[in-house]
């Protein structure tokens, strides 16, 4: 088991009203190389989880453990491991890179920061390679980011995580903000580097059909509480919550007959 | 067969210089040439008296004529920009690189350590800072570098509390955050990440602030306790002169005409950069 989180629990101060409490007792295990998808409804918990795996924020109970490394009091060397192993992606592809630094500066920082290229050289050569990989034209390095599209931008953002070779890649809702057809683009470039660099990516989303394609295991999440947790195929043909089974519901399906169907059943069924 | 014509939105117009704005540029870039080349070109004379020819009004040989001691009043305005405008740009940016790094090791620091940076911010912005440089320079002994000394000391509070918000706002955004999971060091997320995407508002607030220090630094060596005769400062000239309004208008108004054309350039250019970067102040 690469990281492990333990019965966190979450609260935000709200004053005066008592603190909220948006995380109850989450326990979940990622493993090498897997994709596991957390979905929810919005205020369900799923971003406050990804930033307690990312070290961003601190739950006030339960236990965070990445290899070996106790996440929430990691310090020193164990603190920049885990920097430097665990990386993330986020929703926004336009607040989330810095806007006064070359796409070159954005994804060799991190080459830079953990030292892992000794030259400015060959930390230029290792970024050209990134943005290939990525499908970027290397020869955009020395542009600002604001003259690229938004799916450029989060692969830009992708590639700048994994320059340093994570081992996990934390997504929250990288494609909400996407058309749909640089949606499938994104998806598509996550699941191939999940394949070929042996990443395990957790993948925050409160759209079903992504993480269907994406994401081996599910975690299904309501009000700060793991409601349902199991593999692609449990979570989608046989749900065992009525939450899921809701959540399954709402998903638009394509084809307008089966679309149509749903919803008589739907109305019967709110009917009786 | 000819494709039907298409509408062409039109090019986006790159928007000009409005006549003002292009005056106000010029005044601003004449002001600086002034200051940087004109004394080269200033004769000796201006430092030495020739009571024959003093207060001699405005001629062909002396333009805005001499003053009490015979000196030409023009050449001295022209030596004194360079006083003058060299002094205010070291006081603005001393007081901002103070008021940049207060602001910064707040918004870095830990909770306590702003809450006390902030509470000293409010006791500078509380204290009438014209007065306090006046006691700052009078207690070091009267002289330019006084003046400018104690205007640094006095002037940082308002860049220090802006810049210190504006940090605030900045680490919000999520590349901060992006830079925190990265692992950069509190040194390079700040110098790297933050500063640079907060200083924009701060850019336009110096050019402004250029045209009141020139009006202060010219106050204080007025009442004494910043440039000493026989400095060509604005200033100082306007003190020296004083005695002689009623017989030798020219001492006085060229000098004083000179602090006001200076100040207002400076700080219509601040206005016209800040309604540049941000269109809805347009109108006011």
């Amino acid at each position: 088991m690469l990281m492990s989180i333990d019965s966190i629990s979450k609260s935000y101060n709200a004053f005066p009203n008592p603190p909220a409490k948006v995380l109850h007792d989450v326990t979940l295990n990622v493993d090498t190389g897997e994709a596991i998808g957390l979905v929810g409804e919005s205020g369900s918990g799923k971003s406050t989880i990804a930033k307690c795996m990312l070290a961003l924020i601190k739950p006030e109970e339960g236990a965070i453990t990445y290899d070996g490394i106790d996440v929430i009091h990691a310090r020193g060397e164990d603190l920049r491991r885990f920097r430097r192993e665990v990386q993330m992606v986020f929703q926004d592809p336009y607040g989330s890179l810095n806007p006064r630094m070359t796409v070159e500066e954005l994804i060799g920082e991190g080459l830079l920061i953990h030292k892992l290229e000794p030259t400015a050289a060959a930390r230029r050569a290792r970024v050209a390679e990134m943005m290939e990989m990525v499908g970027l034209n290397p020869n955009d390095m020395d542009r600002y980011t604001r003259s690229f599209s938004g799916g450029q931008r989060q692969r830009i953002a992708i590639a700048r995580a994994l320059v340093i070779r994570p081992r996990i890649l934390v997504c929250d809702e990288p494609v909400a903000a996407l058309d749909v057809s640089v949606q499938a683009q994104v998806i598509n470039l996550l699941q191939d580097m999940q394949k070929k660099l042996n990443l395990a990516i957790v993948f925050v989303a409160h759209d079903l059909a992504v993480v269907r394609h994406l994401c081996e295991k599910i975690v299904v999440l309501h009000k700060g509480k793991v409601v349902e947790q199991g593999t692609r195929e449990q979570i989608f043909d046989n749900p065992q919550m009525p939450y899921t089974q809701s959540l399954l519901a709402a998903v638009p399906v394509p084809d307008p007959v089966v679309g149509r169907a749903r919803r008589a059943a739907r109305r019967l069924e709110t009917a009786n | 067969m000819t494709a039907p014509a298409i509408a062409q939105p039109a090019a986006r117009r790159k928007e000009g210089f409005s006549a003002f704005e292009i005056f106000v540029f010029s005044l601003v870039v004449a002001l600086l040439a002034i200051a940087i080349f004109g004394p080269l070109l200033a004769p000796d004379s201006i430092y030495s008296s020739d009571i024959a020819n003093s207060l001699m009004p405005p001629s062909a040989a002396n333009w805005f004529g001499t003053d009490d001691q015979g000196r030409d009043v023009f050449w001295r305005l022209i030596v004194g920009a360079q006083t003058t405008l060299l002094s205010a740009f070291l006081v603005v940016t001393l007081y901002s690189l103070i008021g940049v790094t207060l602001a910064t090791v707040a918004a870095a620091g830990p909770r306590w350590l702003d809450e006390a940076l902030m509470r000293v911010t409010d006791i500078g912005l509380a204290l009438p800072g014209m007065i306090v440089a006046l006691g700052f320079a009078a207690a070091m002994g009267a002289s330019l570098r006084s003046a400018v000394i104690a205007m640094a000391i006095t002037g940082w509070p308002i860049t220090a509390r802006m810049l210190r918000g504006i940090m605030r706002q900045t680490m919000e955004q999520p590349f901060v955050a992006g830079a925190q999971v990265l692992g950069v060091s509190k040194w390079r997320l700040m110098t790297k990440h933050v500063l640079p995407n907060s200083l924009d508002v701060l850019i336009v607030k110096w050019a402004g602030d250029i045209g009141t220090t020139v009006l202060v630094l010219a106050s204080l060596s007025f009442i004494g306790v910043g440039a000493q005769p026989p400095s060509a400062e604005w200033g100082a000239t306007i003190a020296s002169a004083r005695g002689y309004v009623s017989t030798a208008w020219w001492t006085v108004v060229a000098p004083g005409a000179a602090v006001a054309i200076t100040s207002i350039a400076f700080g219509l250019l601040g206005d016209i950069i800040q309604v540049r970067r941000d269109p809805s102040l347009r109108g006011n």
